[in-house]
């Protein structure tokens, strides 16, 4: 068994925690408050450490560089939200924040997720060279086009559209799959690493 | 009380009890079961693999914390051991706080075994917060995103930095992503916007939304949760390395062994509902 006290009391903490398969209880009540508190304050500090510091009282405070009392008043301005004389100033924050975010995500997003996800799902000439491929990409053609009929809610599901919409029900249904399997994955995944610790580190019966 | 009844009446301790014995029992007696390597990250381990010992440094970030650590802490030490072993040069950094503090353990298991010297071989930048602004920024100028590294010490007194100046001085990025922010971000900012090739090993829960970038061509390769880690290990295994650290494959049969009571414990569920959907 391990010598070390800060293993024991993980490994304390990792039974309490898992005590609540069992049924709600103290211990369990006990390590999630704990986890919680320590988690914010730990966050807390990390912010501090990381973010403000490095990027807001280093360049204004030591290295006097004044012009950045502006993003400080930017992120104070956010506080009249408690205020509620002052509240209405805090849109000049959010709206800086929106015009900035859009500016840079939507462009982005536009190009990642659209353009090149539509460039992926065309069918070139290359792609035949192999049959696997072909019949592979065939396949991601059928699917996207099927799954966005299923998501077309201007017309009835009817006629033509019904097939359609049914095919994309079936891709939609292994898409979930998928995800659900690869859910199951993670979580056993993390299982495994709190026994990994818990019969390694504690108990040193693995190595 | 009929058998659907009875199979809908176990108490869920008991099938908490048979998985926690499919997983424990595979840690402590080994099984040994074939882990095949997948195309997604056979290809992500060919593409390092091509990369030669003289090429650009690899710039790898740590875009997850402890929660993850499992999946994709296995994942961060074989790659270190892989890219250090090939004698190329290592970048890391984190988006996540905590992800610095992964990153700095693993470098000081794996590159003092190797002799691997800091601000040679590798250097260790650490968090930077602003996932956007940081990766938007590290295509315009590094230095101007991480003038210094975790430890203070500026980036044009190391070798290995000093003359950095943007993803063109990068063989390509590896970001082992827990979330947001994460491979979907270098893929934004990064891969569209700079055409840096991007890799990435995810959580086994965001694999299915990796996917499609794969497909695609903007992903380079995918390792896909703790099966991923696993594949990488082996890969490296079978191509010779000396991997310092196997945990992904020693924790291969309790996840084989654990899907396996899942899917039972599902069929003997849909048993059971079927046979009472009968009886009403």
């Amino acid at each position: 068994m391990s010598g070390s006290l800060w293993v024991w009391l993980s490994a304390f903490l990792t039974l309490c925690i898992f005590s609540f398969l069992y049924k709600d209880n103290p211990f369990y009540r006990f390590a999630e408050h704990l986890f919680v508190g320590t988690s914010a304050g730990y966050l807390i500090a990390l912010s501090w450490h990381n973010t403000v510091y490095p990027n807001l009282y280093v360049p204004l405070i030591k290295e006097h560089q004044y012009l950045y009392i502006l993003p400080l008043m930017l992120g104070l301005i956010y506080l009249t939200r408690f205020i509620p004389k002052f509240s209405n100033l805090i849109r000049i924050p959010i709206a800086f924040l929106l015009g900035w975010g859009s500016g840079v995500v939507i462009p982005a997003e536009i190009q990642t997720d659209v353009i090149k996800q539509i460039q992926g799902t065309l069918l070139t000439r290359g792609m035949f060279t192999r049959w696997d491929n072909a019949l592979w990409s065939l396949i991601i053609l059928i699917g996207v086009i099927a799954t966005l009929v299923y998501f077309f809610f201007s017309r009835e599901r009817k006629g033509v559209l019904k097939p359609i919409s049914s095919v994309g029900v079936i891709f939609i249904m292994l898409g979930f799959g998928a995800s659900f399997g690869y859910t199951v994955m993670a979580r056993i995944s993390l299982l495994i690493g709190r026994l990994q610790f818990l019969l390694g580190d504690w108990l040193h019966l693995i190595k | 009380m009929n058998l659907g009844e009875r199979i809908s009446k176990i108490p869920r301790q008991i099938i908490y009890l048979f998985m926690a014995a499919a997983i424990v029992f595979p840690l402590i007696v080994p099984i040994g079961m074939p882990i095949n390597v997948m195309p997604q990250t056979k290809k992500l381990v060919d593409k390092i693999e091509a990369l030669p010992p003289d090429s650009k440094p690899v710039l790898i970030s740590c875009d997850f914390d402890p929660q993850s650590m499992p999946e994709l802490y296995p994942m961060l030490q074989a790659a270190l051991n892989h890219l250090l072993s090939k004698n190329i040069k290592v970048l890391v950094m984190a988006l996540w706080p905590q992800g610095a503090g992964m990153g700095e353990m693993a470098l000081g298991e794996i590159a003092p075994v190797l002799n691997k010297k800091y601000g040679e071989d590798y250097v260790f930048l650490g968090y930077k917060a602003g996932a956007a602004a940081v990766i938007l920024g590290l295509g315009d100028k590094i230095v101007n995103v991480f003038p210094a590294d975790y430890y203070n010490k500026p980036l044009a007194s190391f070798p290995l930095t000093e003359s950095l100046t943007n993803y063109n001085d990068l063989s390509m990025v590896l970001t082992l992503s827990a979330g947001t922010p994460g491979y979907r971000e270098w893929l934004a900012y990064g891969q569209s916007k700079f055409g840096v090739p991007v890799g990435a090993g995810v959580t086994a829960v965001s694999a299915a939304d990796a996917y499609p970038y794969l497909g695609s061509g903007q992903l380079i390769g995918l390792f896909a949760g703790m099966k991923g880690a696993a594949e990488y290990e082996t890969a490296l295994i079978k191509g010779g390395y000396k991997l310092l650290f196997h945990q992904a494959i020693k924790a291969m049969d309790a996840q084989s062994l654990g899907h396996l009571f899942i899917m039972i414990f599902i069929i003997i569920g849909n048993v059971g509902f079927f046979i009472m959907r009968r009886k009403k």
